[in-house]
């Protein structure tokens, strides 16, 4: 498991807003886990990072590793955007809201790999598919039943 | 349950004034354009420095302390430059309430757009313009994989064209609505003629949203006058009423959160404004459905109740003027008589609202439609800025 400092870690995040409420996402994603938070009280999973239960107001909040299964929800294009390490735009790069099965409503965005575009659907059940970007691994998903 | 809505009509445009817009080179600050817009608005009204005691800037244009010693204005009592989370509305919503409390009593409010260097490439080249770049600081690192800020509205622009299998050329009807529109306005920034050929050629930009159906940065400035409705009837032009406003936001409204295309801001602002408002869209002769992104447009066509959810295109072919190329509604009430922020230039609604001004006031020039007294502005998306405001004349 990953135990670096809180310095260490946002040295591997530069420019992204990381503080002590969602500081185990970020861990979390350099140990290929992607955790959500749960309420441990109700059960209730809610994303993006919270310091408290939206639903019961509990502040007992237990980042929990997600099976990575999901449907896609929402899904565009991008024809040009932020530059990033291997991404490039000649082919549009796809960016999808994944619903994850734990909770209705329950939403991760993220890309896809592995398929054409032309393969990519709104309703397509996907699964977590970890790539490396620079240094940091990141949580991507392919359809169900691709390869990579 | 009775309605608790007392500011209802208390509250009124003294007037509105703008800028020339423009989206090419040029070596204007924002600060000045703010000022020009501002003194516009002022000697509109009939009213000098002294008459003001109250300033609301968008959140994004030169903060109110420094227009108060720009402008000379000798003594105000409020001030606030609200954030641009919502849209420009927010900035008249603050003046009413500051109006009606009586914590002033004459609000200049303005809001001035200006290109930065990632805005555009002509920004980019003005060396001046990348100073102010780096000293807003809005560089900072984005993944391409968010569904945050603009890219919210083409993702659900994509769901709605899932859910409702509609294509694409429902976007186009409003892209074109909006350029056909600025054609007769000619302050609008882009003036030559949009087809669905055209619209369909679109260089895409996030697909399935293309050039079109954004809007166009521009830099320029809109300000006006804000006060009682008894103080404006003796000002130097018609007071325009607020009779209605209202704003609508639901959890979760982070972009990728949203609940649904028919669960969120909108909807709320809708059932507001009929509670709060005497008039609705079947009275008036103006609409501005706003149209930061085309898919805006045909939400709100929907979620007003013109059509059922799904059918904002058919709607819009069925109301079309096909000489003109544009929605007339009943024949007479066009949908962004202005050409909207895709076509006359993006203002985060301050356009929007100095357009519904100054056809109420009979001062919209080339493209005045006669004997306007009612207007319905829903302005704002689905997230964080669902807005409306209903003005009138009486």
């Amino acid at each position: 498991m990953n135990t670096l400092t809180d310095e260490q870690l946002l040295e591997r995040f530069p420019g992204t807003r990381i503080d002590h409420d969602n500081k185990a996402f970020y861990r979390g994603l350099l140990n290929r886990q992607l955790l959500i938070d749960r309420c441990g009280d109700c059960g209730h999973w809610f994303h993006p990072p919270r310091p408290i239960c939206p639903k019961c107001w509990s502040r007992d909040i237990r980042p929990t590793a997600v099976s990575g299964r999901g449907h896609i929800h929402l899904l565009i294009l991008l024809h040009q955007g932020p530059s990033a390490p291997g991404v490039r735009y000649d082919t549009p790069h796809p960016v999808a809201t994944i619903e994850l099965e734990e909770q209705s409503g329950l939403r991760f965005t993220s890309t896809i790999v592995g398929s054409d575009n032309a393969a990519l659907k709104i309703g397509l059940p996907v699964e977590l598919s970890w790539i490396d970007r620079g240094a940091n691994p990141v949580p991507a998903f392919k359809l169900s039943g691709a390869s990579q | 349950m009775s309605v608790r809505y007392p500011i209802k009509d208390q509250v009124a445009f003294a007037s509105a004034a703008t800028t020339p817009f423009s989206k090419t080179s040029n070596e204007r600050t924002q600060a000045g354009m703010a000022i020009d817009a501002c003194v516009a608005a002022i000697r509109a009204a009939g009213l000098g420095a002294a008459d003001i005691d109250g300033i609301s800037g968008s959140g994004t244009s030169p903060e109110a302390k420094w227009m108060q010693s720009a402008l000379g204005i000798p003594r105000i009592t409020w001030w606030q430059n609200p954030s641009l989370t919502g849209t420009f509305a927010t900035t008249i919503y603050e003046a009413m309430h500051a109006v009606y409390s009586g914590a002033c009593s004459t609000v200049l409010c303005y809001h001035a757009a200006y290109r930065l260097p990632w805005q555009s490439r002509a920004a980019a080249a003005d060396a001046m313009r990348r100073r102010v770049g780096e000293l807003t600081g809005m560089m900072g690192a984005v993944d391409p994989e968010t569904m945050g800020g603009s890219v919210g509205y083409t993702a659900w622009a994509s769901r709605y064209l899932y859910e409702y299998g509609r294509r694409r050329e429902d976007l186009g009807m409003v892209a074109i609505n909006s350029r056909s529109n600025a054609l007769r306005n000619e302050h609008a920034v882009i003036n030559t003629p949009l087809t669905m050929d055209d619209y369909l050629q679109g260089r895409m930009i996030r697909n399935p949203l293309c050039v079109y159906d954004m809007d166009v940065a521009i830099d320029g400035a809109d300000a006006f006058i804000v006060t009682t409705a008894e103080r404006a009837r003796d000002m130097a032009l018609r007071p325009v009423l607020i009779n209605a406003a209202a704003s609508g936001m639901v959890a979760n409204n982070d972009e990728d959160q949203l609940p649904g295309l028919h669960q969120h801001g909108q909807q709320i602002v809708v059932e507001e404004m009929k509670r709060r408002g005497d008039f609705w869209i079947d009275d008036v002769d103006l609409y501005y459905p706003y149209d930061g992104f085309s898919m805006l447009t045909l939400a709100w066509i929907e979620n007003i109740g013109l059509c059922r959810p799904g059918e904002a295109g058919d709607f819009m072919r069925e109301h079309w003027d096909w000489a003109q190329q544009r929605v007339l509604l009943r024949g007479r009430v066009p949908f962004n008589s202005h050409g909207g922020s895709l076509s006359e230039g993006a203002t985060q609604g301050s356009g929007h609202i100095r357009e519904a001004v100054m056809q109420l006031q009979g001062r919209a020039g080339s493209h005045q439609v006669d004997g306007a007294s009612k207007a319905l502005l829903t302005i704002g998306g689905f997230f964080f800025n669902a807005q409306a405001l209903s003005l009138h004349t009486v």
